[in-house]
């Protein structure tokens, strides 16, 4: 399976989910035993203190294992221009897939327009970008779908298929939304199984949120990989959600 | 003429309104006419003796009243459609929804029943937004591009947090209209009127009464920049085409 919603340790910063410190080669045992082939890994300290440090950071960590780990930084959109030039040096210099943006944790809406130029050139580089959403006032599924309307050529992932009380919306808004696809993560097993079946079968995902546990063994993340067994969808279902969706996203070949 | 898009009649948790106190409240400031929909417990469960309330105040008020009628969707479909079908006909003109007092998500399908039947009856829909996680702008707009057949009124239009939200959500659904409640003249709603996608034929007048100061939300939209014809369409000429009458 390839896990599309992971995380690095905090290493500047501070959280109530702090979590475990842990190396890339721990992350990478944790994987080997959970079944994960290739991950996603999202900034951490990024969400919080969105520096080119933070970037820098990430890229060190998934280059230690370039054809598994697949990192997304993030910037600070209320500095434009910065935010510009820091989109291409991460999509250039530092070869990391796309852009993870938390709307309501960095304090900025998805409509605002200072985005705009950051989408451009994802799309122009083939980029991806994910979102939290499933959290109101600044992170609801329409929202995002409504940035993905902006940017019709830049995949959008919604990176928790709307938590507990917004998945009906990130359903409809995956079903309606040509770009936009959802990444089931942190999301209710019987509302999974809803969107599983009901998404359009090319557009869902699949993610453990690894990285925030007190353990470096990730045992959460664990036991949410192996629940999708539980989950009673269909084994082409299945495949789609844990293999073939991510591989297509992020271009994998081999 | 103006005519207020959205009040509610009775005695809610914190607020009452009787239908004399709003008649004489229109005289004062020159409403013609109304919407009346019911208080919040006949909005949440006391649905029938809502929908008697409105018709009633509507049936009394020499066509100065138009009845909202409302059925709550955890009756199930046939039996909601049954008590909007008593309201309509008792006189009701438009269907208003609440998902917040009714407790249901905009999107999970328990609505559907009532707004094929608000389509057959010819009703524009208010809904009441501005409240997370389930009474919201966009989702709205993405029920309304469902029934492109209805009109929808976007009561509050997201007040307060979610007044950004109102924009794209216009943009998204062209059958769908914002409402003036509580909204800033000269940000939002100039905004609204500005934005070649929504425009100024989007926008309806309503005080949300009693909730709010009905002469205090005249007075602060009435600053709002239109035109003649575009301040006709705001304070009443819009709304009466969704109503028919």
């Amino acid at each position: 399976m390839i896990d599309f919603h992971t995380h690095t340790p905090l290493w500047r910063t501070t959280s109530w989910l702090g979590g475990a410190p842990f190396t890339a080669e721990q992350f990478v045992q944790f994987m080997d035993g959970a079944g994960i082939e290739a991950a996603v890994v999202l900034s951490h300290d990024g969400l919080f203190d969105f520096t080119p440090q933070a970037n820098d950071d990430l890229a060190g960590f998934v280059a230690a294992y370039p054809d598994r780990l697949f990192g997304m930084g993030t910037v600070n959109i209320r500095r434009p221009s910065e935010a510009v030039a820091e989109t291409e040096r991460m999509l250039g210099e530092l070869g990391l897939r796309g852009m993870k943006i938390h709307p309501w944790l960095q304090g900025f809406s998805p409509h605002e327009a200072m985005l705009d130029p950051v989408c451009e050139i994802l799309a122009a580089h083939g980029g991806i970008l994910l979102s939290h959403d499933g959290t109101p006032p600044y992170s609801t599924p329409a929202q995002i779908a409504a940035l993905a309307r902006r940017h019709p050529r830049l995949p959008v992932v919604l990176g928790h298929g709307g938590l507990h009380d917004l998945w009906r919306e990130a359903l409809a808004m995956t079903c309606e939304t040509e770009n936009l696809y959802l990444c089931l993560c942190g999301t209710p097993p019987y509302a999974a199984r809803r969107i599983v079946t009901q998404a359009p079968a090319h557009k869902v995902l699949f993610g453990s949120d690894a990285g925030l546990s007190d353990r470096a063994s990730q045992d959460y993340a664990v036991a949410r990989a192996r629940e999708v067994e539980l989950w009673g969808i269909p084994e082409t279902r299945r495949q789609a959600v844990l293999v073939d969706n991510p591989r297509r996203l992020l271009g994998m070949t081999s | 003429m103006v005519v207020d898009a959205h009040v509610r009649i009775g005695v809610g948790r914190d607020v009452e309104l009787s239908v004399e106190e709003l008649l004489t409240g229109m005289d004062a400031l020159g409403i013609e006419r109304a919407l009346v929909a019911p208080a919040e417990a006949q909005i949440a469960y006391h649905v029938r003796a809502g929908n008697e309330a409105t018709t009633g105040a509507a049936a009394s008020a020499g066509g100065r009243l138009i009845a909202y009628a409302v059925a709550t969707p955890w009756l199930g479909g046939e039996a909601a459609v049954d008590e909007l079908r008593r309201a309509r006909d008792a006189g009701a003109g438009a269907l208003a929804i609440d998902p917040v007092l009714q407790g249901f998500d905009l999107l999970d399908g328990m609505v559907e029943p009532l707004l094929d039947f608000a389509a057959s009856a010819g009703w524009p829909v208010y809904v009441r937004t501005g409240t997370p996680p389930n009474a919201l702008p966009l989702p709205l707009a993405t029920l309304a591009r469902r029934h492109p057949e209805l009109a929808f009124v976007m009561g509050r239009s997201g007040a307060t947090d979610f007044w950004i939200d109102a924009a794209p959500a216009l943009r998204h659904a062209p059958n769908l209209y914002a409402d003036t409640s509580y909204a800033p003249w000269d940000t939002l709603l100039t905004e609204l009127t500005q934005d070649e996608e929504i425009g100024p034929g989007r926008i309806v007048f309503a005080t949300d009464a009693p909730y709010t100061i009905p002469a205090a939300e005249l007075s602060r939209t009435s600053q709002l920049p239109l035109s003649e014809e575009d301040r006709h369409a705001v304070f009443g000429g819009t709304i009466s085409r969704l109503l028919g009458r």
